[in-house]
């Protein structure tokens, strides 16, 4: 589904990744982990077009389409989908605004027609239940005033909604107490399915606990140094990041 | 407020146009002589003059517009807008048209006396001169022209839940000049809602001298909802005035959206204890616009209380000024001063220039100011791309939030809905990639 290599990408001339390859397959879900400053939100901000970051070699490829030729909007009505580690408050646009306007262009790329209000109404309120959100939360502005919990929330609410094929996951267990990352985790897995890849990005072992990932990756640097399977991760918690980019250097 | 350099002399086509209108004028002659004598007197703007230092008059100047005539604007045809009240009121170029108005239906306790006929003492009031600030001058013009002064009077007591909508249309074949003046007298705790509604008839380029002059007895409310629509051509300059008197409360509620270059001068006396003014407002200045907004509130008496809360936009060459100021007089303990001047600038050939301001002579007073000017939230605009919308669409929904803040202020649905849709049919023009 999504085939990165060699990909390098810098911020003015700082370069952040340097050479990063990644396969991710249909209905596999990643776990990519690293210390700070390793490039892991670089990574996920490349992949969906963030202003401000500059590809100076490589390839991203998502489902055979050239994914970095693509402008943002294009990419999220292909299916890609990036939960944010801070996601913005935009006040005076409205949650069910937002959540409207993205349905219907996602919908209208698969060749589906508009929702009408009352089908519209009837699959969020299915999906805030599920995210246990207040129907108040439509009215608002988006994000506005929103707790850090609820801005994560919202954020899977939406990818919940919008059933990407591939879903991206920045730090969104960052700053959740152990009821929220629950019910993050219990919405992210309600979206695991054969034909849908989930890559989550976190600092921590713990997301893990709720989410089982098929494959964890190491990005130290820039590079992804190692990969393994779950047990990977148990290994990072115990003993740190040191230890792999030592037997990287080794190697 | 005069700036060093000596007024520019009045082009001779204005003391034509006075003297061809004077036997026809009604009310007292040497009144209106002497307002004329001190529009004379005042002249154009210097070019330096303070209170134009961003907006430049030489291109109204020069121009040449016809005197409005009685017999033509009453027998020309009117094409009217939707009903934004229950009862209307309308002027063409300044002259009211008694069979488009509902002279009939007006709210019981509530008033029209036209300021002709014999001398007493609400006429007197009715062609007063406001005094001060850059528009004194065009005031003064007003009150030396203006063919059908309307004085609208509400009963002490009487509150009006009805809205009266007024209709100013500036109409003709050829570019022409017009002094509508609208003055509202409300009684103790009176209360009123009014709609000042501008609108022209395409093509020409007239111009408008407006004045809307409001005294608000001892705990008067008045809601003044202030449409300005004229057509992309016209010019539009306008004096509102407002003395306040103790508990009472104004409402402006104001949309600056028409007009080729367009000057709104607002001067509002809190001169009773606790007396109240809000103040808000919506601009656009997109094609080559010129809007200049001036707000002034002077808090004169105990537990004053304003707010100034005006947003605007900037496109393609268009250019803005926003100049909102607050003054404690002394002794004027315990006022709260709001001043809020939030700027969108949408293409890089747009111009907003704002500048709040406080001057404060008592001790004892809340105050607070800002004024932001900048272009749309890059982050917002990626966050609403990265969701799958447009990025038109993005955008859009930016302005619209931007603009919907302070119009969710105006608690008229029909006129909120009607600037919403303007906005609308312009979100295009606005979106326009901008060289």
């Amino acid at each position: 589904m999504l085939s990165i290599r060699d990909l390098h990408a810098q911020i003015g001339a700082r370069k952040i990744l340097k050479g990063l390859n990644l396969e991710v397959g249909a209905g596999e879900v990643h776990a990519i982990m690293g210390p700070n400053g390793s490039g892991k939100s670089t990574l996920a901000s490349v992949l969906v077009g963030r202003e401000g970051y500059e590809v100076t070699a490589g390839s991203v490829t998502y489902l055979g389409r050239d994914l970095l030729g693509l402008p943002p909007e294009e990419r999220a009505r292909e299916g890609v989908f990036l939960a944010f580690q801070y996601p913005v408050e935009i006040p005076g646009v409205n949650n069910a605004y937002l959540l409207k306007a993205a349905l219907n262009a996602v919908r209208k790329q698969r060749g589906e027609a508009e929702l009408d209000a009352f089908d519209f109404l009837a699959l969020i309120r299915a999906k805030m239940q599920l995210m246990q959100m207040d129907e108040s939360f439509l009215n608002r502005g988006v994000n506005e005033g929103f707790s850090g919990g609820e801005k994560k929330r919202n954020e899977i609410l939406q990818m919940a909604v919008l059933e990407p094929k591939l879903a991206l996951l920045d730090e969104t267990d960052s700053g959740l107490d152990i009821d929220a990352l629950r019910v993050v985790a219990n919405g992210v897995n309600s979206l695991r399915s054969a034909d849908r890849a989930i890559v989550m990005i976190t600092h921590y072992q713990r997301l893990l606990d709720y989410i089982e990932p098929d494959f964890v990756h190491v990005l130290s640097d820039g590079r992804i140094l190692k990969s393994g399977d779950k047990t990977l991760a148990l290994e990072l918690e115990r003993r740190g990041y040191d230890w792999v980019r030592q037997e990287a250097s080794a190697a | 407020m005069n700036g060093p350099a000596a007024p520019s002399p009045v082009p001779a086509q204005y003391r034509e146009a006075f003297e061809a209108a004077r036997p026809s004028l009604r009310g007292a002659p040497a009144r209106r002589a002497a307002a004329f004598a001190r529009f004379a007197e005042l002249g154009f703007p210097a070019a330096r003059e303070e209170a134009w230092k961003y907006t430049s008059l030489r291109r109204l100047e020069g121009r040449r517009f016809a005197a409005a005539g009685r017999e033509a604007s009453l027998a020309r045809p009117l094409v009217l807008p939707g009903a934004l009240g229950t009862c209307r009121l309308a002027l063409a170029n300044g002259f009211l048209r008694p069979e488009l108005s509902d002279l009939e239906r007006l709210p019981p306790g509530l008033r029209l006396r036209s300021a002709g006929g014999a001398e007493d003492a609400a006429e007197a009031t009715a062609l007063r001169i406001p005094a001060g600030g850059g528009t004194e001058r065009f005031a003064a013009l007003n009150a030396a022209l203006s063919p059908d002064p309307l004085l609208i009077e509400v009963d002490a007591g009487v509150r009006c839940a009805d809205v009266l909508h007024v209709v100013v249309v500036a109409a003709g074949d050829a570019p022409t000049m017009s002094h509508p003046r609208l003055v509202l007298r409300l009684g103790r705790g009176a209360a009123a809602r009014v709609v000042v509604h501008y609108l022209s008839e395409e093509p020409a380029e007239h111009f408008v001298n407006a004045l809307v002059d409001a005294e608000l007895a001892d705990g008067a409310e008045l809601q003044l909802y202030r449409l300005q629509e004229l057509g992309a051509r016209c010019f539009h300059i306008e004096r509102c005035e407002a003395v306040l008197g103790a508990g009472a409360r104004l409402e402006l509620r104001d949309s600056q959206l028409g007009g080729t270059l367009a000057r709104l001068d607002v001067h509002v006396s809190l001169a009773g204890r606790a007396a109240a003014a809000e103040l808000t407002g919506l601009f656009i200045a997109d094609g080559s616009r010129h809007l200049d907004m001036q707000l002034r509130v002077d808090h004169r008496a105990i537990e004053t209380t304003s707010l100034q809360d005006y947003r605007g936009v900037a496109a393609g060459r268009g250019r803005a000024v926003f100049n909102g100021k607050a003054i404690v007089h002394a002794g004027a303990q315990k006022s709260n001063a709001r001043q809020s001047s939030r700027n969108l600038l949408l293409s890089p050939g747009a111009e907003i220039d704002t500048k709040p301001e406080l001057e404060i002579y008592a001790d004892d007073v809340q105050c607070s100011h800002g004024a932001t000017t900048g272009q749309l939230d890059p982050a917002a605009l990626f966050y609403l791309r990265s969701r799958g919308l447009s990025e038109a669409a993005a955008r859009g929904a930016l302005i619209r939030a931007f603009a919907g803040a302070v119009l969710s202020r105006v608690d008229h649905p029909a006129l909120a809905a009607r600037v919403h849709e303007e906005l609308e049919a312009r979100l295009g023009r606005l979106l326009e990639p901008q060289p």
